[in-house]
């Protein structure tokens, strides 16, 4: 679902950075590039892969209210995904499935399906502090921005490689930059920033507990942090992850939606 | 005949009483010169100013965007249809441009709000208010690119300043959801809070894009008019000669109902004062009229003893009375000529009662009170006067013709 | 006494001229108060508009409420301080709102929903009243709901369409349900009829979350004639740490208007006042130099000038009381009728707005004391006035060039 596929971005970012061609050869920046590219799309493939399940639990602290729900979310290639709430049974059966730069809601209360319209987009996603526009756009990360390596080597007692993404002049994206910092090894992400215009942190995204899910380790805690509300956050605890499965386009159809 | 020398010299023989009544019929010209000529530059000045916010006096329309607007109705080939009523006579602009809705972000926040795609070469300040706001910065060269320039207030919500960008997010002529990303090339400031807070403007090529419209295609023709009252003959002309049953054309008092409402309100309200006060006069009129022929009962009496008809007493009265409205009318012009000077040149200054914010009917209203007067609006007056001055000579006039001449002399 | 017998005769003898003096002058009076009850009217209409159709005299909201419309951002116990306003002598009721997004068939619209407390809405405003298609809410109809009337327009409902209604709730959910359109409101002003959605107090609570507390309390002063700022500071000191403000700071820019409205009616009338004594100036004129040979023989006869005065101005004021009597009557029932009718301009302007309130399109006269005194108050000061010149000269003049005077 969208959290993977930010993570994917970011993992493929990691990845591709981690080789050392691009590291100690500046002046052949275009290959550099173009490798960065190459190797993102193959870890993008390798993390989301051709589809993928999960079951996670989200959880929304805000100064209004504190939410807990658990998700199933499928997703195949980059277009495709579909999310359901679990819990509470008051809101079982609610579901999103993006398809493309569309995103649909189902609500089971009234069994209606309605689809979003670009007044909705930057409304709240689940009551969280991810937007719908962010399910839209994550999925469109290597197209929106150009990564360099800003730093590599030992902080805080860690070995780490600090990514920094520049958005291309042409993406329809409100950031000036996003910083992210992984573990040399395994390409773990640590923290992520986003940053307006200004250059001011805008939210921050920080990676723990690293276990090992779907054959290999990864952080299957994430939480998001606005900075302008430090006491709120929204957290995403996974559960479980199943890659490569198999699922039909009907699966991701509007009639689907409705399915309990 | 000798019945205008006559009557010329009856009025003046009693002078105090003439000027009195011919000072109060230019008193009245006086108020309704006042009053119709504000109104009429204020009407005229709204309904310029409001054409020139984004509909123009006449707006070519496609069918039914009036009542449901949306931005999968678009005319097609606006490049012609402006050539063809560029060349229509009494049109002083055609603008072609694209509005719609939009939600407007920055990292910080998002709000709801109207774009207007515009082409900066059929642009200038007297046709597009918000071009003629700017405050900061200009208006984006082409109708390219990734320019945009939005309202101080917006700007504040979003935190933008020049070279800043943001990013919109629409509806394209699919229905599918768009997001495109500008950045800001200037600011303006209406004072129009709603404006300055919700309306942008941009490239109208890039708006194209985004939307995925054909070359040519628009919202809408925005045509500005040499003279704003005859607005409804210049739909008819264009409604003809634009014969297309996707298209409508529409005049302002159609697209901007309100500011229609109120005008006709205003202007209602004031001919019913004036008409009052008209009645007023007239009373006055009459009563002086009345009197002086009462008291010549005795003249009139030997007059029709000699052979003057009743009915040539009867025109006496008459043309007395349109001496009155002549004299009247003078002293009209006397009395109101410096008055309707210092209006049309200078002007009440009421900024100071109004405040910051100027709407009304979604529109601006200006703070200085000036004066126009119409052709035909003096006429109206002028046929007013000598209407409501003749009406209220009627009576004495066939009291004077009623005399019985034995009678007369008995005289009070 | 014995003048006044002798002005009473004199007065009478003369019908002709006196009916055609007093007629003008109870004329000029007709108009005056027949003009200075429509001007009331008209003030009495826009106040009326802008404030009671919606807003009310004085609304509280909490601090920051109006700048940044927050869900969260509440009058707490606010059922508890409507009740203590309405024990004060106001009229007051809460309204909760909430932004969301209104969908029927394939066109959605974001919308401002508020929940309405029926019975304390209809003590305070009149939008009851002006419901233009189906019917106001109902306690009975919880999923009934009014709309305004350009959203009608833009959903493309009618009364007894389905509308359904997607926001967020205050913990966090979706909050959705499935809503009947009732009823379609008149203009009433921009933001509601574009975009007002208005549900039953309780269906609100419960769609949104929000079991208790009010985002504003509309209050209406009993008597709309007392002073504004006084009652608003009563409110305020009733609705300690909650920002309360009248309806003149809420809306500056109507507050302006009218007040321009009200400085041009009262030009207006000055104006209809000069006109008036011009012509009772000219009628008086006449009444008395036409008469000054009459005057001269009485003089001769030995009527001291001060009686002669005395009994022109006895003569005066006769003939303004009559006129008087008969401006009284006729503008009293006339500006009695156009209060109860109204000069119906909807003829020529159907629907209008006017700094984002509707304005009704009828024409009320208002009768007011000040409508019908100050008129004939005026009448007697300007014909008394008007004949101290001519007075003067009757009674100073020698009685022989009196009766050669022309």
């Amino acid at each position: 679902m969208r959290s993977i596929s930010i993570y994917i971005a970011i993992l493929s970012v990691i990845i591709f950075l981690s080789y050392p061609i691009s590291l100690s050869f500046p002046q052949q920046d275009d290959a550099a590039r173009k490798r960065a590219k190459e190797i993102l799309r193959e870890v993008d493939d390798m993390w989301r892969g051709a589809s993928s399940h999960t079951i996670l639990t989200m959880q929304v602290k805000t100064s209004h209210y504190t939410r807990n729900i658990r998700l199933e979310g499928w997703s195949k290639g980059k277009e495709k995904t579909l999310v359901r709430i679990l819990t509470p049974l008051k809101e079982k059966g609610t579901a999103t499935l993006k398809s493309g730069n569309n995103i649909y809601s189902y609500l089971p209360r009234t069994d209606r399906t309605i689809r979003l319209t670009s007044g909705m987009m930057m409304g709240s996603w689940m009551g969280s502090h991810f937007t719908n526009d962010d399910l839209v756009k994550e999925s469109r990360m290597e197209e929106d921005y150009d990564p360099t390596v800003s730093f590599e080597g030992r902080r805080n007692n860690q070995d780490i490689i600090e990514f920094t993404l520049i958005p291309k002049p042409d993406a329809a994206v409100v950031w000036g930059k996003v910083v992210l910092t992984v573990l040399t090894d395994d390409y773990i992400p640590l923290i992520q920033y986003y940053y307006d215009e200004d250059m001011n942190i805008a939210r921050t995204i920080t990676f723990n507990k690293i276990q090992q899910m779907a054959g290999r380790p990864r952080p299957t805690v994430m939480r998001v942090v606005p900075a302008d509300k430090l006491n709120e956050y929204t957290e995403l605890i996974y559960e479980k992850i199943e890659m490569d499965i198999k699922l039909s386009d009907a699966f991701f159809s509007l009639s689907h939606l409705k399915h309990r | 005949m000798k019945l205008g020398k006559i009557a010329w010299r009856n009025l003046w023989r009693r002078k105090r009483r003439t000027l009195i009544t011919g000072i109060s019929i230019g008193f009245g010209v006086m108020l309704a010169v006042t009053f119709t000529g504000t109104g009429d530059y204020g009407y005229t000045n709204m309904i310029n100013t409001s054409a020139i916010m984004g509909l123009g006096h006449v707006t070519i329309e496609p069918y039914g965007y009036n009542q449901t607007p949306s931005l999968d109705k678009r005319l097609k080939k606006t490049g012609q249809i402006r050539e063809r009523v560029l060349a229509m006579p009494g049109v002083n602009d055609a603008i072609v441009r694209i509005t719609g809705q939009a939600m407007f972000a920055s990292a910080s926040k998002t709000i709801g709000g109207m774009f207007m795609g515009i082409d900066p070469a059929q642009e200038s300040p007297e046709q597009n208010l918000l071009i003629r706001s700017l405050v900061q910065g200009e208006v984006f060269s082409g109708k390219d690119g990734r320019g945009v320039v939005v309202g101080n207030k917006m700007a504040e919500k979003l935190n933008l300043r020049i070279g800043k960008k943001l990013v919109y997010t629409t509806t394209d002529v699919n229905g599918e959801i768009v997001s495109e990303i500008a950045r800001v090339t200037g600011i303006f400031k209406t004072g129009v809070n709603e404006v300055d807070g919700g309306m942008v403007l941009l490239p109208i090529n890039s708006v194209r894009i985004t939307l995925h419209y054909d070359a040519q295609d628009a919202t809408l023709l925005a045509v500005i008019i040499n003279d704003q009252r005859y607005a409804e003959r210049m739909r008819d002309s264009i409604s003809l000669a634009e014969a297309d049953p996707q298209i409508e054309v529409l005049s302002w008092q159609q697209t901007q109902a309100d500011l229609a409402g109120i005008i006709t309100m205003d202007r209602s309200g004031n001919y019913i004062s004036q008409f009052l006060i008209g009645l007023l006069i007239a009373a006055g009129i009459l009563n002086t009229l009345l009197m002086s022929v009462l008291e010549r009962t005795r003249e009139f009496g030997v007059m029709m003893a000699v052979g003057m008809s009743p009915r040539t007493l009867f025109m006496l009265v008459v043309v007395e009375s349109l001496w009155l409205a002549i004299i009247g009318i003078v002293i009209g012009i006397i009395i109101t000529a410096p008055w309707y000077a210092y209006l049309y040149y200078v002007g009440l200054d009421f900024s100071g009662a109004i405040g910051e914010d100027y709407s009304a009917g979604g529109i601006l209203v200006d703070p200085l009170l000036r004066i126009r007067l119409y052709k035909e609006s003096i006429i109206a007056i002028l046929t007013g006067v000598f209407s409501l001055t003749l009406l209220a000579g009627l009576y004495p006039a066939w009291r004077a013709g009623r005399i019985p001449p034995v009678e007369s002399l008995k005289a009070m | 006494m014995k003048i006044l017998s002798i002005a009473s005769r004199s007065v009478f003898r003369n019908w002709r001229r006196t009916l055609i003096t007093t007629l003008a002058m109870g004329f000029s009076g007709f108009i005056m108060i027949l003009f200075a009850a429509l001007m009331a009217g008209m003030l009495q209409t826009s106040e009326r508009n802008a404030v009671a159709m919606n807003l009310g005299d004085i609304q509280i909201h909490a601090e920051g409420y109006r700048d940044d419309p927050d869900l969260y951002n509440r009058i707490d116990n606010a059922a508890g301080l409507v009740n203590k306003l309405q024990q004060a002598g106001f009229h007051a009721t809460q309204r909760i709102y909430g932004f969301g997004l209104a969908a029927a068939g394939s066109t959605s619209a974001g919308v401002q929903m508020r929940g309405v407390n029926l019975k304390n809405e209809a003590t305070v405003t009149q939008v009851h009243k002006h419901v233009m298609q189906g019917q106001w809410l109902a306690d009975s109809n919880p999923m009934g709901v009014v709309i305004g009337r350009k959203l009608a327009r833009t959903l493309g409902v009618r009364p007894g369409n389905e509308v359904i209604i997607i926001g967020q709730a205050t913990d966090g959910s979706m909050a959705n349900n499935l809503y009947t359109v009732r009823g379609i409101l008149k203009s009433i002003g921009e933001e509601v009829d574009r975009a007002g959605f208005f549900m039953v107090e309780r269906s609100f609570r419960e769609l949104m979350v929000l079991p208790e507390g009010a985002h504003e309390i509309a209050v209406m002063r009993p008597d709309r004639s007392s002073d504004l700022e006084s009652a608003a500071a009563q409110v305020a000191a009733l609705a300690r740490g909650y920002e309360t403000l009248n309806w003149r700071q809420l809306r500056p820019f109507i507050a302006r208007v009218l007040d321009l409205a009200d400085a041009q009616t009262i030009i207006m009338i000055l104006i209809t006042y000069v006109a008036v004594a011009m012509v009772i100036l000219n009628a008086m004129l006449m009444s008395v130099f036409e008469r000054i040979r009459e005057f001269g023989i009485m003089k001769a006869i030995g009527v001291t000038p001060w009686q002669l005065m005395t009994l022109i101005y006895a003569e005066t004021m006769i003939q303004v009381l009559i006129a008087s009597s008969i401006s009284l009557a006729s503008g009293w029932s006339a500006a009695h009728y156009f209060q109860k009718n109204g000069i119906d301009l909807s003829a020529i302007a159907s629907s209008t707005s006017f700094g984002g309130v509707a304005i009704d399109p009828i024409w009320n006269a208002h009768v007011t004391t000040k409508a019908l005194a100050l008129p004939i108050v005026f009448l007697f000061v300007i014909a008394a006035a008007a004949v101290i010149y001519p007075a003067i000269k009757a009674a100073v003049i020698h009685p022989v060039k009196a009766i050669h005077y022309h």
